[in-house]
């Protein structure tokens, strides 16, 4: 379905073609029946109307509850718990129904809007509905308990309904779960078997939650989320293990450099096409589309970004090993299990990139961003192996990350510039000035030395921002028709 | 958000309703617990630890602690080292293990307050030899120090018992009441100004049920018993 957006230009060009005598009045009827111009106006409205329907649900909810929270101690527990479920099933039932109307093209009736908005407030009603009771028969949990009870819930729904906006607030819930937990590790009260199991294995199910479910509503807004959901969950789970990373390096490094390299390396590599490879019959609509490949290679540099900023302090990589104690517990067996899935998957998404590429032409621009990526990953997942002790490895770590930090922001600028991409652009000029603003403000102590600097940098953003912006911008529009697909900007 | 294609008129009503009752059944398990212990289970008399009077009420609920919610009042007890041995060499993530203290009746009954129980034993495994006055309560011990020697990174020792009983959510009404008079009690340190009434069932999950507060001292004596 084209964009309202794109409606709304392609009416007033058509008018102009019209005008212009470029078409005859014939065929810009037929553009207008096409694109249903006529209801561009009320789809508008509607959106307009979702947005005060949704607030206006919101609120009745809250209101709901807030009454039955004032009558607490008047009424029976039968009757609250009678008013409660009532709530729930009747906002369900009624969003559903209205949702479950047909679809006029282009446009979705009130009805749909107005059920969509009943089934969001169905989760907060369901959210209500858990603590609340919890409350009413004095049930002590703690709370991360409550929002992974309330995500799985939600889940279920998104999935039955093939809903994108439960999809997301499950994940939400799921991550806020996953996080209180995570903060509070120590201190888990009486907490259900089952959950705390579903925490160790987070990184893998919310990888079997979510990404079937990216695909089943075809939904990137789902897809991004559930990956970062993922790749955060090893990480703290990881993270957990050692409690933080200057431990893992000195004890065990080949776990650092599976917490460094695996979140990229797996990313980097995720192709849709791996799906169909691996199942019976092709599905054969994923060979064209590819929904999530770029989106998945956007993550991947974000996170390289990220992590090699983070690495590049001199800190980092300075004065561990003194205190830390000698044993890793052999407690952590569910960590085995997320590493040694997750590390399969890459082997295999790399093995699958390797074939593909050999079938290729080499000329493709984006293919050669490949080994670049390989080599980047691999120079990190090296750097915990070199000898500890004395001032040889911070020196030589340090240096050598903000070497690759450097060069992935001038990768990203000559990508962005090569290919048009603003995103691209942005990203490695942002590195560039982070960089060197972090690496002025770590060594270097003269105040006149860093106002020049920052001059420099401030003058420098500006200049190329606006040479960038004013005519690589402007070439590469009508260049980048006739050279590649542009990668990240895929359909929404 | 966009529709999705799925969403026509023949979408089936049990893709709607499979979900649903599965959400309600999640709603339901909650106070099918807590029911099942206080149909069942016998009515156990606690003692509250001192504590710090301002920790005490937050918002719509009141935090308490036991005495046998001590780490040190555990040590005490017979059974308390093997426990500690199976821990430790039984860890798993996160770093907890459930417990079962054995509770025996007060010799003396029908007092007010009522006089609270006692806890007699501690064991990792579900004790099976009860006598007629006693029951079991399942609490759990956390442990923030997996590895030795972390306390350096700023993690301290911070072990923590739970019995699911921690909690009271008490109605807006009475919060201010009860706020002034578990503050008047605490600051009379002479006397146990708090005792808790909680059902056991026979698998040792507890639910609290009401407390006394006292105030005074023994020849002036006030009991106040808030009921949930």
């Amino acid at each position: 379905m084209p964009s309202d957006k794109f409606r709304y230009q392609l009416r007033q060009e058509a008018e102009y073609w019209r005008r212009d005598g470029l078409i005859d009045a014939t065929q810009y009827q037929q553009i207008a029946e096409r694109y249903q111009f006529n209801t561009l106006e009320t789809a508008a409205r509607n959106r307009f109307t979702l947005v005060l329907i949704g607030l206006g649900s919101i609120l009745v909810g809250l209101a709901v509850i807030t009454f039955v929270a004032a009558n607490w101690q008047e009424w029976p527990r039968s009757v609250k718990m009678t008013l409660l479920l009532s709530l729930f099933v009747g906002v369900n039932t009624a969003g559903f129904y209205l949702w479950r109307q047909r679809y006029t093209f282009g446009t979705e009736r009130w009805q749909q809007r107005l059920g969509q908005g009943l089934l969001l407030l169905g989760t907060l009603v369901l959210g209500a509905n858990l603590a609340l009771m919890a409350q009413m028969f004095q049930v002590n949990g703690p709370s991360h308990e409550l929002y992974l009870v309330w995500g799985l819930g939600v889940m279920a729904m998104a999935y039955s309904l093939r809903l994108t906006s439960l999809g997301v607030v499950a994940i939400l819930l799921l991550g806020l779960g996953y996080w209180q937990a995570f903060f509070n590790w120590g201190t888990l009260e009486l907490g259900s078997i089952w959950l705390r199991w579903f925490l160790q294995y987070m990184p893998l199910c919310i990888a079997l939650l979510t990404v079937p479910l990216a695909y089943w509503c075809r939904s990137r807004v789902i897809f991004a989320l559930g990956a970062i959901a993922v790749i955060s969950a090893f990480e703290g789970n990881l993270s957990v293990l050692g409690l933080n990373y200057d431990r893992l390096i000195a004890e065990t490094p080949w776990l650092s450099a599976i917490a460094f390299a695996l979140p990229p390396a797996l990313l980097w590599a995720y192709d849709d096409t791996f799906w169909a490879e691996g199942g019976q019959h092709r599905l054969s609509n994923l060979e064209t589309h590819r929904p999530f490949h770029w989106l998945a290679r956007s993550l991947a540099l974000l996170f390289l970004s990220v992590l090699l900023y983070w690495l590049s302090f001199h800190g980092f990589w300075d004065g561990q090993v003194t205190y830390y104690p000698t044993t890793i517990p052999e407690t952590f067996n569910a960590l085995w299990a997320n590493v040694t899935v997750l590390l399969g998957l890459t082997l295999l998404e790399w093995l699958y990139l390797a074939r593909q590429a050999k079938g290729r032409s080499p000329r493709r621009p984006l293919e050669l961003s490949t080994p670049v990526m390989a080599s980047f990953i691999g120079i990190l997942a090296g750097l915990p192996f070199l000898p500890q002790g004395g001032e040889f490895m911070p020196a030589i770590a340090t240096f050598t990350v903000n070497v690759l930090l450097f060069l992935l922001g001038a990768g990203l600028i000559r990508e962005g510039i090569a290919s048009g991409q603003r995103r691209n652009f942005w990203l490695g000029m942002t590195l560039f000035v982070l960089q060197t603003l972090s690496r002025l403000f770590e060594y270097s102590t003269s105040l006149v030395f860093k106002s020049f600097v920052l001059l420099l940098c401030g003058l420098g953003v500006i200049a190329i921002g606006l040479w960038y912006e004013r005519y690589i911008r402007t070439l590469s529009t009508h260049s980048r028709l006739s050279v590649t697909p542009n990668p990240t900007e895929g359909e929404n | 958000m966009a529709p999705t294609p799925s969403a026509s008129r023949t979408l089936p009503s049990w893709r709607f309703w499979l979900p649903l009752v599965c959400q309600a059944a999640l709603i339901l398990a909650i106070p099918a617990q807590s029911l099942h212990t206080q149909l069942t289970g016998r009515t156990v008399i606690l003692k509250t630890a001192p504590v710090d009077p301002y920790d005490l009420l937050r918002g719509y609920s009141v935090t308490l602690s036991y005495d046998i919610s001590r780490v040190d009042t555990l040590r005490q007890l017979p059974g308390w080292s093997e426990f500690e041995r199976q821990r430790s060499a039984n860890s798993e993530w996160p770093a907890t293990r459930f417990f079962y203290l054995v509770l025996e009746a007060p010799g003396v009954a029908s007092t007010n307050p009522p006089s609270p129980w006692r806890a007699v034993r501690i064991s990792g495994d579900r004790p099976t030899n009860l006598v007629e006055n006693q029951v079991i309560l399942r609490g759990q011990i956390g442990n923030n120090t997996v590895p030795d020697g972390l306390e350096l990174q700023g993690r301290t020792s911070n072990n923590t018992v739970q019995y699911g009983l921690e909690r009271y959510y008490i109605p807006e009404d009475q919060r201010d009441a009860i706020n002034q008079n578990i503050n008047t009690a605490q600051a009379n340190q002479a006397t146990q100004p708090i005792v808790v009434e909680v059902k056991v069932d026979a698998q040792g999950n507890a639910v609290p049920l009401s407390f006394w507060v006292t105030l005074g001292k023994a020849s002036a004596k006030q009991t106040y018993h808030y009921q949930f």
